[in-house]
């Protein structure tokens, strides 16, 4: 046991002392925003609050990077009044029992094309799912783009009569972008 | 016989005339249930119904009006010069009410940033640039009084037609009605 212990302790010092850098993100200048069809037409959306907890992330030590972001769903605008009293309903994110969205990753690699991959977990709707974010970072800008595409009824967004995929599209285009401090 | 003569309105005059009444009572009928809707996806078919009939009124009357400009119409009966000037007034109000109440409606339903489509088949485009509140608003206002304008000049010039049958014993009415004889 107390081998066990040992080790545990000298590997997560080893960890954490491997060079990445945490950045955080400057709310002011980062965006969270999707895309989603509505009677045929795409529609664009944002969360006005969201905050990147944890952004570790080095493109040369990618086992040591981590994303840890959370959103404030109640946030949501799609710049429609109606559509946005209805989204934090019963029938769609059902704000009251589940106010936060949760990204949490798990894994860092190399895409085929040498894009960089996260997975994680997307936590919505109280529904815990497993999600891959393409990353983009550009030292240069100090910026971070995270892009996927999810499908709502994974998450049970829109259920029952709203869950007909001709009026609300399933698939739902998001993009972050995050401006870096320091 | 198609076109007006100078003793009674021609076929398509009245197929214009009658059809556009009916389109705006069921579009009246309509607009005032839907609000009371609940919000679900059948809320959102019913009032994409709402607007494809809409728009399908405002073309049909900008057709219509397109005729009858071009067409001469049937005399106007005997009668005061005030009796002239009040059915002129009301006959070009309900034109211009006919195309505002739709013309109002798109201009809501656009700045209200809603998507719009006719029947699902044509996307139509909107007259903002996304969502607009104050001028949606302002469109809301205007669709909901423009609509009791034109339910009280319905009223008036239905009314008129009814005095002019029955109490005038003339032919204003007989001769919009299809099928009814041509009076002398």
């Amino acid at each position: 046991m107390k081998t066990i212990m040992a080790a545990v302790v000298a590997l997560t010092a080893l960890l954490a002392a491997a060079p990445v850098h945490a950045w955080t993100s400057d709310p002011a200048r980062s965006t969270l925003s999707f895309t989603a069809t509505y009677q045929g037409e795409s529609f664009q959306g944002r969360f006005r609050r969201f905050e990147a907890k944890t952004l570790d992330y080095d493109p040369a030590h990618l086992d040591a990077a981590r994303f840890d972001v959370v959103v404030d769903i109640a946030s949501i605008d799609t710049a429609n009044s109606e559509r946005d009293q209805a989204l934090p309903g019963k029938d769609f994110f059902d704000t009251a029992r589940f106010p936060q969205a949760h990204f949490v990753s798990t894994r860092f690699r190399k895409g085929a094309d040498g894009r960089v991959l996260a997975d994680g977990t997307l936590t919505l709707r109280g529904v815990g799912k497993p999600v891959t974010l393409g990353v983009t970072f550009d030292p240069a800008r100090k910026t971070l783009d995270v892009a996927t595409t999810l499908h709502r009824l994974d998450f049970g967004i829109g259920g029952g009569d709203w869950a007909d995929t001709s009026m609300i599209g399933d698939e739902v285009a998001v993009h972050g972008h995050l401006a870096l401090r320091p | 016989m198609l076109r007006n003569t100078d003793a009674r309105w021609g076929a398509i005059a009245q197929a214009f005339h009658w059809g556009i009444a009916v389109l705006i009572v069921v579009q009246g009928a309509i607009g005032l249930s839907m609000v009371e809707l609940g919000t679900t996806p059948t809320k959102v078919k019913v009032f994409a119904l709402h607007k494809s009939i809409g728009l399908t009124v405002l073309a049909l009357v900008l057709l219509r009006l397109a005729w009858r400009l071009g067409q001469r119409t049937p005399r106007e009966p005997p009668g005061p010069r005030w009796q002239r000037v009040a059915a002129r007034i009301s006959h070009v109000l309900l034109y211009l009410l006919l195309l505002a109440l739709p013309l109002s409606g798109w201009l809501f339903n656009s700045a209200a940033n809603f998507p719009l489509s006719w029947f699902g088949l044509v996307r139509v485009p909107s007259l903002t640039h996304g969502y607009e509140p104050a001028l949606k608003a302002l469109a809301h206002g205007a669709h909901e009084f423009l609509f009791w304008l034109l339910a009280v000049l319905v009223a008036v010039h239905a009314a008129a037609a009814l005095w002019h049958h029955f109490r005038q014993r003339d032919d204003v009415l007989r001769r919009m009605l299809p099928g009814a004889k041509e009076v002398r």
